[in-house]
Parts: structure tokens; C-alpha cells; sequence
């Protein structure tokens, strides 16, 4: 039996985290649980932030699911040392991470490594995107969820993916008026991958029930529609959607004006890769999830110490993290000797049969919502790209003329990327803007810096040197 | 057809793109260069000081490691620790960086106004930041050995210090300053020569691996890389921390320049909290363009390891607050790590090579190749071209390796002869 020294870590106590705590607790492996929030079940279920008494715009469905989620964490919690408000700057060393609590950083050492740390949202520069008011869809739902507040009174919700009619409905019941929905699928393309959704019928079921409560409240739903601009001075007040073409550019003649104070933007998620890039995992260029880390069948990725579960290994949503989390608990255990290969196979059966079809289930979503070049064509020459470094689209357009052909060399030149937030903002549009440039997958990578977030000077100081 | 062109550059780095723009200035020569992004190119990594005397007498970049050496000297030999000495390199580095960084205010200007690139050269002056006796005593070493450089030296009271540069922590003693040592940023710097270079013809193939180098007898003649045979006349290795390898592939023989590894911590942008660039025998801190400050550097050979580690990184950022007390509010953004080609004598391998035709070392640039790319840009240029050279690069060719190797082997002859 493989000696176990410091353990299992897992970094990230949401839906993949916590299932893979729950499946090595019911082995009787311990297992540290670290997550930068006040509490478990990542963005989805991490739920209201202060305690409520009714969650009226939450449907019953979601809050069983923060209900069990904290329930799978009590039951086996006395094999799980949470350890929450804990921030993981990167790895030290081969065989420990950095984190910071507080105004404390510390080393956490371990034998295996779970990395499950989820995604962030994908952000689609176009004319205004700037303007506040506008906000990500996943940010919106947080407000909702976690916050508990409404984040505008007239809304509209564009981009494209099963989240859409599912956070209409929630901005809907929390008393928000929803102006629209638009996504940018065509219709059709929906009906076609009927197939696939019926891999999941539940959830496709539920997808219906969502589209069914939008058509009896009068919000419409329009496909083949998307953003093309917002407007207003100091907040937003305005915005302009037109039909899409097969390639997302906007149709000339068919934009559409709409009164609103918010909006909701989703074109999809991005793998949270930066951990598994500084732990120097190989990874894969995918279209849908950007750079994800390469695992196996059984979760384990390049490196025999580090298992990765969940949408930081490619964005299929929570019913497969939480699969994922389970198969790299089991994988652990089986290279911990605490389990022979011919029972890790029995027991992974059932989770990995139930993987393959929401694989299925959402191949459907990601043929229908692939990104299209024309959301390129969004930004005006001086819409900003980064945000930190304030680089507009002229400055990409210029460096690339000069022939940059990686982002680095990207960066270099102007200085995109190289901001607070090391370029999960910006590094979506520049890294499609390459790749439609220069005809290729491959374009380099903006490679994440240690400390992952800032950390206070004070944090390292020592009183004698 | 395939192309023959008369030069290929293995390697984009700033020595790479210094050699592209000064020997396509008069748009005579079909010329390529070949670059790929690795983890720890030095020229992204480095601090961008155009310390012309610092890094001469052994600080900045070098200043950690000196004291390390210092230190583990004594415990070695068990005694106590001595005043710490300068390291001051040879006569011929000096007179290579200070011509190199006399070159710097005209090119400014000359790729700004050409080519409308600016690498954002700052005279800022470099202070040696004294907190004791011991500090002085190393001062007054560093002095006493470079008689030749009184007119770019100053002394600065603790007073005028406190004046001139308020953040700095009142304990100081004083400082020593050198006013001809200044900065630029650095990757402005590799992307101006490149873009200059670009504009005057030179091709860039960028993100594309050197596989192996194509030869008759030993003639160079074309850069195997993953977009293709480049044929050429002449080869320049200019390939930073990896230069060892490609001179395999190009002669069979390895120069000795291999990775040194060096830590860099950046502030958050802050308000202009440093007139000038500091050292102290802890670390050195330079007020970048933007705003982030940037502290430096460790001297650690890993091989091509860029991770960061906690013990390197702490004694920097205590280095650093102990100059600047105020950074103790303020955030760390990045830390990163870059590799210095370094070679066994800290001088830079450049020139050709005896018996082996169509190729050129400009590599070897250890802790300086940012300052020193200008002259080493315009030296290939006149070397390739037959034109005089500026400076003897005779102590910098790889010839000088063998000629130790051979002086070493005397005494081990020398007693059987006698």
C-alpha cells in the first residue's frame, strides 16, 4: 500500500469537490477541502449568501440541491477538513500548494491532488460592453442566488445555451421584467439535436417546463438573435439585437431597439485552467471550454499526483462534475491500494455510464452554440478588450497587421493580458481573434502567474531579516 | 522554390531581434528569423535596467548572489563573515556595456521616429542604498576600483537621499549613485527591434520550433525548423538559455551557456513612488513605465525549472519593504521566473567559430543582454559585414574557452618536463 503521508486535497468544495470528499469519506479516505467562498457548493449551489426565510424566485428543484449538497457534506464530514475563505495562489514545490487565509499564507501539502475549479464565464466584447448594467450571466444569477438582490428592473438576456430561459424564469419570479430572450441557435438547429437531448430526458424535460413558463408569462423567445450593441451614458439604458446569420453577423435591416437597464450576457464558459497550468498538467485546446487540462477515463490527468474533476476539465455542468468528482475519489483510492481495479470498475459503472449520456445531452448544446466569427464583428475600433490594461480592438488590429501570430507576443506588444486578472477577461476574444486571423487552433497561450490573485506584501514579511 | 536567404537568426529573444534590425538597417540582405515563446525567455523575464556600471561592479541582478557567495565562503572556511567585497567584472565587459548604453537615447529616438516603436527609456539613474557601515565599506570598494567613472558617480547624504527619493526608508546612510545607468521596458524593447527589423524586410517566423540545423562539411547551410528548411549562408545563434544545443546541432560542439534562473516579483500599479532605480545588497527595485514595481532577482541554477518558491520570493519582497516600508500596504500581482543564458566567466560567447563556416555566436548575454543588445546588435552587423568593430571581441569568442582549457593543462605537464 502506497504510504499517505499528507493526503488528499481537493481544491474546490462545489458540485465536483464535495462529491469527490463524499465518495473518498464513504472509502474512509480523509480528504482537505479548500474553497475561496464562505461556503460549499461553488457558484451553482453555493446558495443565498445570509440566511432567508422564503427563496421565492428559486425553484423547489434548486433548493433541494443546495439542500443536498450540505446534507453530502455533513454526512461525511468527519472525514473532510473544510477549509473555506482560502485562496489557492499555486503550487510550491512538487508536492504542496500556496493558499492565503486572511492576511495568511501557508503551504498545504499533499500526495494526491484533486483540481476541481470549475469555470468562468466566457466574456464577448461588443460596442457598450463596458457600459455598467451590462453583466455576465452567471454574474446575474449570483446576484440572485447569493446575493439576493435584483440586478435591474427591465432586462433582456441574450447569448446562447440552456442557461438562458433557465435564469429568465428566475429574473421573472424575483419580480425582474424580461423583455427578451435571445439566442443565438437557430431554431431549427435545436430541433435537430433532439436526439442528443434525449439523453437526458429529465433535463430536457425541465427545459421544456422553462420555455413553457416563459411563453405563459408573455417573455418571448427569439432564436437566431443576438447582441450587437448597448448604449447609454453612465449606466446602461439601451440596447440594440438583431437576427444572426449562419456565421453570428448581425443581418443588416433587422436590428431591434430595446429599452432596458440590465443585461444579461452568456456565450458560454471557460475551463478555470490557471491551477492546472502552473501545475504543468498537459493540456488541450477545445472549442467550447478553451484550454482544459487532459484526463483519462478515470479523471487522472498527465501527472500520476493530480486528478482533475468537473468544468475545469471541460464544461458539461453539474450532474457530470459531480460524476467526475466520484470517478477521481475512486481513482485515488485505487491508487492508494484501498481498492482493487476489479471493484474501482464496478463502482465507477454507474457513474461513468450516467457521464457518457450528459456528454451526449450536452454535444447537443455545444454544436448549436459554437462560437461564430461574427461575434467578432461586435466591437467598434475603439471598443476595449482588456479591461485592465484598457487595450481597444485598434491596438490588437494593429499588432496583428505587424504579424503577431501568438498571444504572447500579443500581450507583449500591447499589453493585453497582463492586468489584475491575468487575462481571463480579455483572452477569450484575443485568442478567437487569432485563431479567425491565422486559420489555426494553436495560438499560444496566456500563461497564468504565480500568485494566481494579488497577496499583500505583509503577508510574506518577516521582523528579522 | 525554396528560399535562400543570405541570414537566419535562431532565436527572437532581444539579442535575436537587436542582430534582425541592425542587419537589415540598409534593406541589402534576405534575412529570417526564427523565434519560439518558451517558459523563461530571459528578455520577457527581465527587469529591463540599462545598468552599465551596477551591473559591472556586481549589483543589481548579481547582488543576492554575491552575498550568498560571501556567506557560504565563511561558513565554509569557518570564519567570520568578511566585509562583503564587490564583484567587478573585467575591463572589457565594462567598456562593452557602457558603449552599448551610450547607443540607447539615439536609438530611442531613431525607433520611435522610423518606425513608430517606443521601448520607454527612462533616465532614471541607479542608487546603491547604504544602511550601515558595512553597506559604506562595500560602497567605497566599488569606488576605489573603477578610478576611471568618478564623473558619472555621486555620494548622496542621508539628507539629499530622504530629498530625493522620500519613500525610501529613513534609516538609510546614504547612497551611491551612478547617473548613467537608466531603464527601459524590456519587452518593448524585443518587440520594437522586431517590428523595426519586420518593417525593414526581415521575415519573422514566429511560434515555429528549430528542429535541427542543415550542413556541408562544415558549412552552415540552413536552419531546419517545424515551418520548413531555411536555407542560408550564415546562421546566428541567438537561441538565449538553449544557445548550447543549437551550437551543438550547427558545430558539435556545446558552447558553455546554460540556464540561470532568476525570480522576479511585480507590484500592483501604484502611484510614481521611486525616481530612479535602487539596489541594496538585498534586491533591486525599478518603478516601471506603468506604475508596478518590480523587485529582483534570485541567481538559481534549476535547469530550465520557471516555477516560484516561497523562500526565494520572501527574502525578495523582505528585501524590498525593508527599502520601501510603504510596500507593506500594497499587493504582490505576479511573480514569475526567467532563464539567463549564463556562461562560466559572465561574458557573452559572440563571433564565429574556427573551422566552421556560416555561423555566428551572439549569445552567453547572462544578466545583461537587455542592456547590452544595442552594441551586440551593431557588432554582428560590422562583423558580418567585414567593417571594423568598435570594441576587440576577442575576449568574448568561444576560442576563449579552449585557451583556458589549455592554460589549466600546463602545470599538470609541467613537472614531468622538469
Amino acid at each position: 500500500m502506497t504510504e499517505s503521508k499528507h493526503g488528499v486535497v481537493i481544491v474546490g468544495g462545489g458540485t465536483a469537490g464535495i462529491s469527490a470528499a463524499a465518495e473518498l469519506a464513504q472509502l474512509g479516505i480523509k480528504s482537505v477541502v479548500i474553497d475561496e467562498a464562505p461556503r460549499i457548493g461553488g457558484p451553482v449551489f453555493r446558495g443565498p449568501f445570509r440566511e432567508a426565510i422564503s427563496l421565492p424566485h428559486l425553484d423547489e428543484n434548486l433548493c433541494q440541491k443546495i439542500a443536498d449538497i450540505r446534507e453530502l457534506y455533513q454526512k461525511n464530514q468527519q472525514y473532510i477538513e473544510l477549509r473555506l475563505n482560502t485562496r489557492v495562489l499555486g503550487p510550491s514545490g512538487e508536492s504542496a500548494l500556496l493558499a492565503r487565509h486572511q492576511d495568511e499564507v501557508f503551504e498545504i501539502p499533499y500526495d494526491q491532488l484533486i483540481v476541481a475549479t470549475g469555470c468562468h464565464e466566457r466574456s464577448v466584447p461588443f460596442d457598450g460592453w463596458q457600459i455598467p448594467g451590462v453583466m455576465l450571466l452567471g454574474g446575474v444569477q449570483l446576484q440572485l442566488k447569493s446575493g439576493l438582490v435584483k440586478p435591474g428592473q427591465r432586462m433582456a438576456v441574450v447569448g446562447t445555451g440552456p442557461l438562458l430561459p433557465l435564469v429568465a424564469t428566475q429574473l421573472h419570479k424575483a419580480g425582474v421584467v424580461v423583455t427578451g430572450v435571445f439566442e443565438a441557435g437557430k431554431l431549427g438547429d435545436f430541433a435537430k439535436e433532439s436526439r442528443a437531448f434525449l439523453n437526458r430526458p429529465m433535463l430536457a424535460l425541465e427545459g421544456v417546463g422553462l420555455l413553457t413558463y416563459l411563453k405563459t408569462n408573455g417573455i418571448p423567445m427569439h432564436y437566431g438573435m443576438g447582441i450587437v450593441s448597448a448604449s447609454g451614458e453612465d449606466c446602461l439604458t439601451g440596447i440594440t439585437v438583431a437576427q444572426y446569420d449562419r456565421d453570428w453577423y448581425p443581418v443588416k435591416g433587422t436590428e431591434k431597439t430595446l429599452d432596458v437597464d440590465c443585461l444579461a450576457v452568456g456565450y458560454g464558459f471557460v475551463s478555470r485552467n490557471q491551477l492546472t497550468q502552473l501545475l504543468n498538467v498537459a493540456h488541450d485546446n477545445c472549442q467550447i471550454s478553451g484550454l482544459k487540462p487532459r484526463v483519462d477515463d478515470w479523471q487522472h490527468s498527465s501527472r500520476p499526483d493530480v486528478y482533475i474533476a468537473g468544468d475545469s476539465v471541460g464544461i458539461l455542468g453539474g450532474e457530470a462534475a459531480m460524476m467526475e468528482g466520484r470517478l477521481a475519489a475512486i481513482s485515488v483510492a485505487k491508487q492508494q491500494d484501498i481498492i482493487s481495479l476489479e471493484q474501482a470498475r464496478a463502482k465507477a459503472k454507474p457513474y461513468k455510464n450516467l457521464l457518457d449520456k450528459v456528454k451526449a445531452f450536452r454535444a447537443g448544446f455545444d454544436r448549436i452554440g459554437r462560437r461564430r466569427e461574427g461575434l467578432l464583428s461586435l466591437l467598434t475600433a475603439d471598443t476595449i478588450v482588456c479591461r485592465c490594461e484598457n487595450v481597444t480592438r485598434a491596438q490588437i488590429d494593429e499588432v496583428i497587421e505587424q504579424g503577431v501570430k501568438d498571444i504572447t507576443s500579443l500581450k507583449m506588444r500591447t499589453r493585453a493580458g497582463m492586468g489584475d486578472c491575468q487575462g481571463k477577461t480579455c483572452n477569450s476574444y484575443c485568442q478567437d481573434r487569432l485563431r479567425f486571423e491565422l486559420k489555426q487552433l494553436d495560438v499560444g497561450e496566456i500563461k497564468p502567474r504565480f500568485p494566481l490573485d494579488p497577496v499583500p506584501f505583509s503577508s510574506l514579511y518577516k521582523e528579522i531579516l | 522554390m525554396k528560399k535562400q536567404y543570405d541570414i537566419v537568426i535562431a532565436g527572437g529573444g532581444v539579442i535575436g531581434a537587436a542582430c534582425a534590425y541592425f542587419l537589415s538597417k540598409e534593406k541589402d540582405l534576405n534575412i529570417a528569423l526564427v523565434d519560439l515563446k518558451k517558459p523563461g525567455n530571459a528578455s520577457r523575464a527581465s527587469a529591463g535596467g540599462l545598468w552599465a556600471i551596477g551591473e559591472s561592479v556586481g549589483l543589481g541582478c548579481g547582488v543576492i548572489f554575491f552575498k550568498q557567495m560571501t556567506q557560504q565562503r565563511a561558513e565554509a572556511e569557518g570564519v567570520d563573515l568578511p566585509p562583503m567585497r564587490p564583484h567587478i567584472l573585467p575591463d572589457c565587459f565594462f567598456e562593452f556595456a557602457l558603449k552599448s548604453n551610450d547607443m540607447y537615447p539615439a536609438l530611442w529616438q531613431e525607433l520611435k521616429d522610423k518606425h513608430g516603436v517606443d521601448f520607454k527609456f527612462e533616465k532614471t539613474g541607479l542608487k546603491y542604498i547604504m544602511y550601515d557601515k558595512f553597506d559604506k565599506l562595500y560602497a567605497d570598494s566599488i569606488v576605489e576600483q573603477i578610478p576611471g567613472l568618478a564623473e558619472q558617480i555621486n555620494w548622496l547624504s542621508a539628507k539629499e537621499l530622504a530629498i530625493d527619493e522620500p519613500h525610501i526608508n529613513a534609516d538609510a546612510i546614504g547612497a551611491l549613485e551612478f547617473a548613467c545607468d537608466h531603464q527601459v521596458n524590456p519587452y518593448r524593447l524585443n518587440e520594437a527591434y522586431l517590428e523595426a527589423a519586420r518593417q525593414n524586410g526581415v521575415e519573422l517566423f514566429l511560434q515555429t520550433p528549430v528542429t535541427g540545423v542543415e550542413k556541408q562539411g562544415n558549412k552552415v547551410t540552413g536552419v531546419i525548423t517545424e515551418a520548413g528548411t531555411l536555407s542560408c549562408k550564415t546562421m546566428i545563434n541567438a537561441a538565449g538559455a538553449w544557445a548550447a544545443e543549437l551550437s551543438e546541432m550547427a558545430t558539435g560542439i556545446r558552447i558553455p551557456v546554460a540556464p540561470v534562473k532568476g525570480q522576479i516579483i511585480l507590484s500592483e500599479r501604484l502611484p510614481k513612488i521611486l525616481k530612479g532605480c535602487v539596489s541594496t545588497t538585498d534586491c533591486y527595485i525599478a518603478q516601471k513605465d506603468n506604475g508596478e514595481v518590480l523587485i529582483g532577482s534570485t541567481t538559481e541554477e534549476k535547469g530550465f525549472d520557471t516555477t516560484n518558491t516561497l523562500p526565494e520570493i520572501k527574502e525578495l519582497a523582505n528585501g524590498a519593504m525593508r527599502c520601501i516600508p510603504e510596500l507593506k500596504q500594497m499587493n504582490i500581482k505576479r511573480c514569475w521566473a526567467g532563464l539567463r543564458p549564463g556562461t562560466p566567466d559572465e561574458l557573452p560567447v559572440l563571433g564565429k567559430m574556427d573551422g566552421i563556416e556560416g555561423y555566428i555566436n551572439a549569445c552567453g548575454h547572462f544578466r545583461t543582454g537587455i542592456l547590452t543588445s544595442a552594441i551586440t546588435g551593431k557588432l554582428i552587423n560590422d562583423l558580418y559585414r567585414g567593417q571594423p568593430l568598435d570594441i576587440d571581441i576577442t575576449p568574448f569568442e568561444y576560442a576563449r574557452f579552449l585557451k583556458q582549457k589549455n592554460e589549466q593543462q600546463v602545470p599538470e605537464v609541467a613537472p614531468e618536463l622538469a
